[in-house]
């Protein structure tokens, strides 16, 4: 049986057909599993948090890129990532004051942008900005993307299955602390 | 739509979740954002910070760490050597008004 928001698709305001609702019902399902997945799993941690820095990979790619030719003593790379760790504290820092401020309860990028002015590495707006803009237009793209895939239609049957299987997973899950709505 | 936004946060948190040495990727970041973040969140007074303040801080700090390097190997050339010392480093942190935040972190053993 469809599950539908409404008993009668038809006095819907939006007019919606089932197979719409149920791809809808469905996805809404998958968000709803995967929310209670990400809460529920703990990330191994193979470094102790006050040890965690950029890893040196990465690091020596960038140096590498920046100063093909150039030797870099372990040392002084050792020094650069520990470096790299103090800067996000500082940055990241500011940033939460900044954000306190303005009394938000989630910092966003341009906390982070106003942070970088006050602490005088304000010469990396430009750059910093640039690739935000990269981001959001690859964000954005993304999402157009996977509304596209969505209308591929899978079969509706397919989708009455695994709206089933969702709903069996969905009531399997531990309901500890949640309060009936 | 409330549930096109739904996914875009979920999509993105588990982006962020997987896959910790998988690379920033969007836009050329060499930093992998999963582990940024998780530098970030060692600081128990931190809020909650969005994906784009996570973004804008990796690009930030690998900036960072052009300058600095690009500024040690300034020292490097003087001295007429051919490896970029620690030493070098410490002097353009000592050098820079805006590397402050980094003298009394210096002394790693």
């Amino acid at each position: 049986m469809l599950v539908s928001r409404c008993p009668n698709s038809s006095s819907c305001a939006g007019n919606r057909t089932p197979l719409a609702t149920l791809r809808r019902n469905t996805r809404l399902l998958w968000f709803v599993e995967a929310r209670l997945q990400v809460a529920m799993s703990v990330p191994p941690d193979p470094v102790q948090d006050d040890e965690l820095t950029i890893p040196r990979a990465s690091m020596n790619k960038m140096i590498k890129e920046l100063l093909p030719n150039v030797r870099v003593a372990n040392e002084a790379r050792e020094l650069i990532l520990n470096c790299c760790t103090e800067f996000i504290h500082l940055v990241s820092s500011e940033a939460n004051e900044i954000c306190n401020q303005q009394q938000k309860k989630t910092i966003n990028a341009e906390h982070i942008l106003a942070s970088l002015d006050k602490l005088g590495f304000g010469d990396y707006r430009a750059d910093a900005e640039a690739v935000l803009k990269d981001c959001k237009a690859m964000a954005a793209k993304k999402r157009r993307k996977s509304t596209r895939l969505e209308n591929l239609g899978i079969p509706e049957e397919e989708l009455l299955r695994q709206q089933q299987e969702l709903f069996a997973k969905v009531t399997q899950l531990p309901t500890a602390g949640y309060k009936d709505s | 739509m409330a549930g096109t936004e739904g996914e875009a946060v979920v999509g993105e948190e588990l982006q962020g979740v997987e896959g910790d040495g998988e690379e920033g990727g969007r836009a050329g970041l060499r930093l992998p954002l999963a582990r940024v973040k998780r530098i970030m969140k060692a600081d128990p007074a931190l809020q909650l910070a969005s994906q784009d303040a996570v973004f804008v801080i990796a690009k930030a700090t690998e900036l960072f760490v052009e300058s600095l390097v690009e500024e040690a190997y300034q020292y490097t050339r003087k001295a007429g050597r051919k490896t970029v010392s620690r030493r070098d480093v410490d002097n353009s942190v000592e050098a820079i008004d805006a590397l402050a935040f980094l003298d009394g972190a210096l002394d790693w053993s």
